[in-house]
């Protein structure tokens, strides 16, 4: 199968699919709920223009939406994690963990830390299945 | 004198009741900068390193660093050293609180206590000033009831006191500093406990001088910035040091029941940050001008455990006793943690050690009749806790496990001592070396046993931070593995010693950018130094410390991780893995300079211009390599 073009809204289906799709994620998310947006600051000389706002919406185990979206709908999330285009794809490769490159600064999060950690596993998962999209990324 | 020193040593003979002071140059704090650093070069120096822990010869030395009170984020701290009682080499536990930057505002950089006083005293410091004081009111006592004493009588001083546990020579008792803060490692209350010195209360109005104010300014507001922008210094604020327990699970990094279970997700949920903060936290607390605040205070309303609002535990202590005695009750750590607190006991060594009786229970290596009738099931905490006040009193069974888990096991015969998790008789802190193999190496070559804070290996290796501009490394490494480990553990603690000789706590120096740390360092003492002179620093401060232990006995065969920890989990995410112990030591001791015995090599001992240290290490390279007695229980 082709790859798909990252931050469009049929990549954003397939990484809907990937967790839906996931028997471990259901197992692991029961306690889950909330929305969380991913904030990508431009990159022209990589290819990525503008910022990039992605909403993805979790319930127990669940997902609702996952949209390319504005800023103010990306702004309403409950978590919201931005950084720069190539650390989010640094992280989609699995060159460097999610939580690392936020405990380094690479990375920021907005949002209810304790209940991040408490769900850690949980934020880890959705990390990975992302990184099972079979992705073209824009500089790639 | 540079910014940031007074350039005095306070030196008190509690013998003789004489009280002096002697004056260190800028070019000594050039070579060692300060804290345990310049400790263990005037105990090189000064003292018969062979002496008896417990006994008035062995000095005490308290060392501040030339950041310790000046407001900087985290500076804070100060190192207490001797020989250690439990571990029988060098000595020391660095501890953030109050009493470091009151001792520069008196005056000094340091103190050093020599002899045994003929009766328990206490010693007050109060700007330059200084007496030993008769203490039978306080002896006794422990550490909060001593302290909030010391406070009714003189007002405003900040205190450093030991509790029942220093007094009966445990020998991993503590040291507390103001009922929040304390040196818990290696044992150091119990030389306090040898010398009758109860407590040391000290004021100061002094102000430490700087040498760019303005400079230092700026540094403030760079780190203000980046510590507010730092989840790492986020998660430490909202949780304390047990945020990192649920993420611990996931990686491997957490024991549990005695280091012989991988994972077990129940006990996280429990005993992690989450549940400490939305259970049982009143609010965060901070060592003195620290933004991060992460200390935690606590209180269990109600239940069988029920404590007053005190100092919360530490991920340590959610460890020791939580997941490595199988207690799923977080009530039960808070209430353990305030009794070693109040009684002056390190609650690694401690806790470790419980675990070590709670496994020969199990096993029927020790009986109802060994324990006084004490049930040690796992996971029982009311037995815990009478256990813990015997331990303290040195009662029947708590007398044998006031050893040390090393002592005790040895006494216990062959078949305890794998129960007993240690290097170089210090327990080891709550990272297990089979999920992250760099952790293992530290713990084999760190100068005071296994520890996790002489070197930033946990920094570096489980990737909260990222240092290419201080020295060569990667990205990001896998945890349980060993290839490349040895440069990093080298670096790492190369860069990383020195938050004991800058005096900065390393939760700090893990939120700030290192040229931040530097360019404070060197606005306050106006040395210039670039990260290479730093790094020069750091690795004569290994190398002293190393030399030391030499002296003392120790060469390559102790250099080892125990059996315990080279037995692989069958579960959990280090599940198959132990360090590949040759090839660590082997790529370390190359790039360390260090001989086959373990003994620092006489090129690399001149080019740090410790040539004296050459001289006395001389005998012991000629020597066979023999144990001495009292290292023979080591691994
Ligand atoms: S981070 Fe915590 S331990 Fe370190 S100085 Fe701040 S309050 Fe103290």
């Amino acid at each position: 199968m082709a790859k798909l073009k990252a931050f469009t809204q049929e990549w954003m289906n397939a990484f809907r699919r990937r967790i839906a799709d996931s028997k471990e994620y259901r197992e692991i998310a029961g306690n889950w709920e909330g929305s969380v947006s991913i904030i990508i600051n431009p990159d022209p000389a990589r290819g990525v223009p503008e910022t990039v706002y992605l909403f993805t919406d979790y319930w127990h185990g669940d997902v609702k939406d996952f949209l390319v979206c504005d800023k103010a709908k990306a702004e309403s999330a409950d978590f919201i994690m931005s950084g720069d285009y190539i650390r989010w794809k640094q992280i989609a490769r699995k060159e460097i963990e999610a939580t690392k490159a936020l405990m380094q600064g690479k990375l920021k999060l907005k949002g209810n830390l304790v209940y991040v950690v408490r769900n850690v596993k949980t934020v880890n998962k959705v990390v990975d299945l992302l990184g099972e999209v079979d992705t073209l990324f824009p500089d790639d | 004198m540079p910014g940031g020193y007074t350039g005095l040593f306070l030196t008190v003979d509690l013998i003789s009741g004489k009280i002096s002071r002697f004056v260190l140059e800028e070019e000594f704090f050039r070579l060692h900068i300060g804290g345990s650093a310049v400790a263990a070069r005037l105990f090189l120096d000064g003292f018969p390193l062979d002496c008896d822990p417990l006994s008035g010869a062995n000095p005490l030395i308290i060392s501040t660093g030339p950041m310790t009170g000046s407001a900087f984020p985290g500076t804070s701290r100060f190192s207490v050293c001797a020989r250690s009682p439990l571990t029988g080499i060098w000595g020391e536990s660095a501890c953030g609180g109050t009493f470091g930057p009151e001792l520069k505002r008196a005056g000094y950089d340091g103190l050093i206590i020599t002899g045994r006083a003929p009766f328990p005293c206490y010693l007050r410091i109060e700007d330059g000033a200084a007496e030993i004081i008769e203490a039978s009111e306080i002896w006794g006592k422990d550490i909060y009831e001593t302290t909030d004493l010391l406070w009714s009588k003189h007002r405003s001083c900040r205190v450093l006191a030991i509790g029942p546990a220093g007094e009966n020579l445990v020998r991993f008792a503590s040291i507390g500093n103001d009922k929040g803060h304390f040196a818990g490692r290696t044992g150091l209350g119990a030389v306090m406990g040898a010398k009758n010195l109860k407590a040391i209360a000290v004021k100061g109005t002094g102000h430490p001088e700087k040498a760019d104010k303005e400079g230092f300014k700026q540094a403030l507001r760079s780190a203000a910035e980046e510590i507010r922008s730092s989840a790492f210094a986020g998660s430490l604020h909202a949780m304390g040091s047990d945020a990192g327990m649920d993420l611990g699970m996931m990686t491997g990094d957490v024991p549990i029941r005695n280091w012989t279970v991988g994972e077990d997700y129940d006990l996280s949920a429990a005993l992690g940050g989450p549940a400490l903060t939305e259970k049982y936290l009143v609010k965060a607390h901070a060592c003195t001008h620290c933004p991060i605040a992460c200390k935690r205070v606590v209180r269990v309303a109600e239940g069988p455990y029920r404590t007053e609002e005190g100092p919360g535990p530490e991920y340590e202590t959610c460890c020791t006793f939580g997941t490595m005695i199988m207690n799923y009750d977080l009530a039960g750590v808070i209430k353990a943690n305030e009794l070693c607190n109040r009684y002056g006991m390190d609650t690694i060594s401690c806790g470790s050690t419980v675990a070590m009786a709670m496994e020969l229970f199990e096993k029927g290596l020790l009986s109802g009749r060994d324990t006084e009738g004490l049930d040690m099931a796992w996971g029982n905490m009311p037995a815990v806790f009478t256990l813990l006040g015997k331990i303290a009193r040195r009662e029947g069974f708590g007398g044998l496990l006031a050893e040390g888990s090393a002592r005790a096991a040895e006494r216990l015969g062959s078949a305890a001592a794998e129960a007993s998790v240690h290097v170089k008789g210090l327990e080891l802190p709550m990272h297990d070396p089979r999920a992250f193999h760099g952790m293992g190496l530290a713990y084999m070559v760190s100068n005071r046993g296994g520890c996790h804070l002489q070197h930033a290996v946990m920094g570096t290796e489980q990737g909260m931070v990222s240092w290419p501009q201080v020295f060569t490394m990667k990205d990001s490494y896998t945890g349980p593995e060993s290839e490349d480990k040895a440069a990093l553990v080298f670096h790492s603690e190369n860069f990383g010693i020195l938050g004991n000789s800058l005096a900065i706590c390393h939760y700090v120096l893990y939120s700030l950018k290192p040229e931040t740390v530097l360019k404070a360092f060197n606005v306050i003492t106006g040395f210039g130094f670039g990260f290479s002179d730093l790094m020069v620093c750091g690795t004569r401060d290994w190398m002293l410390k190393r030399g030391i232990n030499n002296l003392l006995g120790v060469t390559s065969r102790n250099d080892a991780l125990p059996k315990r920890i080279m037995t692989a989990l069958t579960e959990g995410a280090a599940a198959g893995s132990v360090p590949d112990t040759k090839k660590l030591l082997s790529e370390y001791y190359a790039l360390r300079g260090l001989d086959k015995q373990g003994i620092p090599k006489e090129d690399r001992l001149r080019e740090l211009g410790l040539d004296a240290l050459n001289r006395r290490l001389a005998a012991v390279r000629a020597a066979e390599p023999v144990a001495k007695e009292e290292m023979k229980w080591q691994n």
